[in-house]
């Protein structure tokens, strides 16, 4: 066998004797290419004869990650901080839309609050407000930009009527209780401090005074999977299609047949091609967001009867919610909160140039159609903008310069989040279902679940309350809103 | 010796024509026939303890113990590979039944080898099943990688062993052992003395494995079906320290300065290996670095040469052999179960399998070297020897014990004790099936604690 450099020779001898009108650019890029393949020839390169899709998961892993928003990635990076040992678990994360473009993470207000009506709740967002804070001690790379959340921390303001002011002044209580920087005000302290605020019909408003605001969604997300992949955490590009489960059919002490699904392996198809791996895996996490009632059901739920354990489908579906920026030069000033008015209607402060994002929740029957991201520009027009100039005057000369819409994974059982594992799929554990709220907690609750899996219960914070428990026994843990 | 041989062979035939429902069966039967055959070679009745003799295989005290430990191992090994083999289709299923008994019938021919040509010739050919075992079962992609390291190790060392094996018939115009254990030192230049020591042991010593050239082996135990696994923690490691017994016959006025740093190398692995065994995740991992950590002792046993030595080695080897075998199949159990390797997430199984958790209590205590067991006996026996050797050995000897039982001890809390993770609550319940192939690891284990003599080699 020539050494390469003679096989090089002897062509390009060949080239120049034979064609000489190549000019030398073509030759030297002939010269490179014949010298990697060569190159390739050698021992130590990575050629192999076989052709296999470099983007492929790998054929088995500890813990997958179905879903590769924040709370995908939150429970990523706690699950590598918690491992005791370098490369003590092999973690993937199964995404199948990089750039992101229907998921609940970035399309979100981002904003942040404890003002909540469950201690659960304020304990995950006060946990997750303390994490923001020192984001740098905790997702900071070495070498790397540090990260930048641009963390507002210009409060919450809920506005509640007559009607429903005791239910703000218990919230307020439960609030101090857990340790929440809240603080009430009365229609003049509030015209005090805010004055372009309208008080017409406002009783009572609650103002976060710390850890409460709004930050960049995009920037926690790139931050979590810049630590989690920077820890050994594989990226895979793919849809989950399937699972492979084995069933053991079993009997409850009262008798009654029960029904054990473990999942032995996720099928993850490649986009836009047939490929599909086979990975094996001791536990699967679902945060798929608002397609995790969707992904539950490849394993079997609906098949079984309705009321039993079994056949207690997972209750998240995807709602879509509108966000409109708006430009308002004579708008409030700079210290504007995320004010949440008890019509429903919210605005907050975008940037310095006088621009705001503001929406509403639509009520329970004019939910909109959820098979794309296409915005309702009318229900601006007749649902947001009036409640909106009501509240704040400024508010009645604006333009609405951009709008999206997005997903929440909003949970139809009581709209709170679900973390833990399931009673009868043995190694699924959830962390889906926060109906709005799940960026805000997703450092905590990705903490929590990462406590769940390798130390085997809640450590730092008790999530119990929050498990599928609830929804296997009906018992709802409904949110006191004022809205 | 035929009356092993053939059965043995003609398991191919039977693992191609039984009917599928009986492959399993009828192979396990027949095999464990074939054990309870072998194990009439651990009765040696003549005087120059060569029996069973003819031109080309005898057994001896040394090597009976080892034929019979891989006669045994054929039906543990077909036992274990019973469930994950289900899902593959027959023919796939009967390709590796006949994989595993050629590599019976290579080491059973390499073990019982009275020339060292059929040795050498029979120690490169259990490569080969070997191999297609770990790439083709394995599991993960590393595989390809682990395969690779193990066949390229193995080769480029005994390359050299067939050089000097031609080299020795040319220059004594003989290879049988029985007339090298009689010959004189052989006259060779005093530079290429050395050349010729280092040929002839690289091999064994990469296959044992010695702790500077023990690469391969963590990836090829971790990466290789539980089959794979158990034949080579039992056998093929042997294998190396067979083949450094018999050849130092040949090297014994050479062996006197040269040995020195293999042995302060394999001390030095012992201590070496322990300690990472402490800080490793994943379970097979663990057990591999475990079998380095033994195999480092029964090197230095072997190259000092003294008859305890030897009969410690020989102890330690059959004992070890049994005590790994039986945690990969743990191992396995745990990983058909949970389909992770991971320690940290495979804990509290006292919980669920409490029986399965007696045998995990009986090996690790077995691999920590706990009396009255032969691993015991074997560790006891070899530290006394290199004490005589030298005093300073204690050392490494002593502090490898200590970091032995810590890790053993280690293995079993992590594993059992515990939390139970919520994803393991309910697990499969234990087969009789792994019942029955831990007890017939534990089982001669504990026999042996009252005749130890049988393997004590030709020392006795």
């Amino acid at each position: 066998m020539e050494c390469p450099e003679g096989v090089l020779l002897l062509l390009s001898f060949t080239a120049i004797f034979f064609s000489c009108e190549h000019t030398v650019p073509e030759l030297e890029a002939q010269l490179a290419a014949m010298r990697k393949k060569a190159a390739d020839a050698l021992p130590g390169s990575s050629w192999s004869p076989f052709d296999i899709n470099p983007n492929l998961p790998p054929e088995r892993a500890d813990i997958v990650i179905i879903g590769g928003g924040v709370m995908g990635w939150s429970i990523a990076y706690w699950l590598k901080q918690k491992e005791r040992v370098r490369e003590g678990v092999k973690v993937i994360v199964v995404e199948r839309d990089l750039t992101y473009s229907q998921a609940s993470t970035v399309l979100s207000a981002g904003g942040i609050r404890q003002q909540f009506s469950l201690p659960e709740n304020i304990h995950l967002s006060l946990a997750s407000a303390d994490f923001m804070r020192n984001i740098n001690e905790h997702l900071g790379v070495l070498n790397e930009d540090p990260v930048d959340l641009q963390f507002n921390q210009s409060g919450y303001l809920f506005l509640a009527s007559e009607e429903v002011a005791h239910i703000m002044e218990e919230n307020y209580s439960t609030q101090r209780q857990v340790g929440a920087k809240v603080t009430l005000l009365s229609p003049t302290q509030l015209k005090e401090k805010f004055p372009w605020i309208n008080t017409d019909g406002v009783a009572l408003a609650s103002y976060g005074l710390e850890n409460e605001g709004w930050f960049d969604p995009w920037s926690l997300l790139n931050a979590f999977r810049r630590k989690a992949m920077s820890m050994g955490v594989i990226q895979c590009c793919g849809e989950v299609t399937d699972f492979k489960y084995t069933v053991s059919m079993m009997t409850s002490p009262g008798g009654d047949p029960v029904v054990y699904k473990r999942i032995n392996s996720v099928k993850v198809q490649m986009p836009k091609g047939l490929e599909y791996q086979m990975v094996e895996c001791a536990i699967v996490v679902n945060a798929a967001g608002a397609f995790s009632g969707k992904l539950a059901e490849m394993l079997g739920i609906s098949s079984n009867p309705k009321d039993t354990i079994a056949g207690t489908p997972v209750p998240v579906e995807p709602r879509k919610r509108y966000i409109y920026v708006v430009h308002c030069p004579d708008g409030p000033g700079l210290d504007t909160p995320f004010l949440i008015d008890y019509s429903g209607m919210y605005f907050r402060r975008e940037g310095l140039g006088g621009n705001y994002i503001t929406g509403a929740s639509p009520k329970e029957a004019d939910e909109p159609d959820t098979s794309n991201l296409e915005v309702d520009h009318q229900f601006f027009e007749d649902s947001v903008w009036p409640r909106l100039a009501y509240r704040v005057p400024a508010f009645e000369k604006l333009k609405v310069t951009s709008a999206w819409a997005g997903f929440y994974d909003y949970n139809t059982f009581d709209q709170n989040g679900i973390i833990g594992d399931h009673p009868v799929i043995n190694n699924m554990y959830f962390a889906t279902g926060f109906s709005g709220h799940g960026l805000q907690q997703s450092p905590a609750a990705g903490r929590a679940v990462a406590e769940l899996i390798l130390d085997g219960n809640f450590k730092t914070l008790d999530m119990r309350g929050l498990g599928f428990r609830r929804i296997m026994a009906q018992e709802p843990i409904l949110e006191r809103n004022i809205l | 010796m035929l009356k092993i041989l053939i059965p043995t062979l003609l398991l191919i035939p039977t693992s191609w024509l039984a009917k599928a429902k009986w492959l399993w069966p009828t192979t396990l039967l027949h095999s464990f026939i074939i054990t309870l055959f072998s194990l009439a070679w651990l009765k040696n009745t003549t005087e120059t303890n060569w029996s069973t003799l003819n031109p080309y295989m005898a057994t001896d005290p040394l090597s009976s113990p080892l034929l019979t430990l891989t006669c045994c191992l054929l039906p543990l090994m077909i036992l274990a590979s019973q469930n994950h083999l289900a899902q593959d289709p027959l023919v796939r299923q009967r390709i590796y039944i006949t994989l595993l008994v050629t590599l019976q019938l290579s080491l059973i021919m390499a073990f019982a080898a009275t020339e060292l040509t059929m040795f050498y010739v029979m120690f490169e050919t259990s490569l080969i099943p070997t191999l297609i075992l770990i790439t083709r079962w394995g599991n993960q992609m590393e595989r390809l990688n682990a395969g690779t390291y193990f066949l390229f190790y193995t080769l480029a060392s005994s390359l050299p062993l067939l050089i000097t094996l031609l080299a020795f018939q040319n220059k004594t115009g003989t290879l049988s052992l029985l007339i090298i254990q009689l010959l004189g030192p052989i006259p060779i230049s005093p530079y290429v003395n050395i050349i010729w020591w280092t040929t002839s042991l690289l091999a064994f010593l990469v296959k044992m494995p010695l702790y500077g050239v023990h690469l391969w082996l963590p990836k090829a135990h971790v990466e290789a079906p539980i089959a794979g696994s158990m034949i080579l923690a039992a056998v093929l490691l042997k294998l190396g320290g067979y083949g450094m017994m018999r050849l130092m016959l040949i090297l014994s006025p050479l062996a006197k300065e040269l040995c020195y740093p293999f042995i302060i190398l394999a001390l030095w692995g012992v201590l070496m290996t322990s300690s990472i065994c402490l800080g490793q995740t994943d379970l097979k991992s663990l057990i591999a670095y475990s079998s380095v950590s033994h195999m480092g002792l029964v090197a230095a046993a072997i190259l000092i040469q003294t008859p305890w030595g030897l009969t410690g080695a020989l102890i330690l080897m059959i004992a070890h052999g049994l005590t790994s075998s039986a945690l990969f199949c743990l191992a396995n159990t745990n990983y058909e179960r949970t389909h992770t390797r991971t320690m940290i997430l495979t804990r509290g199984s006292q919980m669920i399998l409490p029986l399965m958790a007696t045998w995990w209590l009986i090996t690790c205590l077995a691999n920590l070297a706990l009396p009255p067991l032969p691993n015991l006996m074997g560790e006891l026996i070899i530290i006394s020897a290199l004490l005589g050797w030298s005093w300073w050995t204690i050392i490494f000897t002593g502090a490898g014990a200590l970091i032995t039982a810590t890790y053993s001890l280690y293995m079993y809390l992590m594993t059992q004790r515990g939390p139970v993770p919520n994803h393991m609550i309910s697990m499969n319940p234990s087969h009789s099936r792994e019942h029955l192939l831990l007890t017939l690891h534990l089982l001669p284990l504990l026999l042996l604690v009252f005749k130890p003599t049988t393997i004590w080699g030709s020392a006795y």
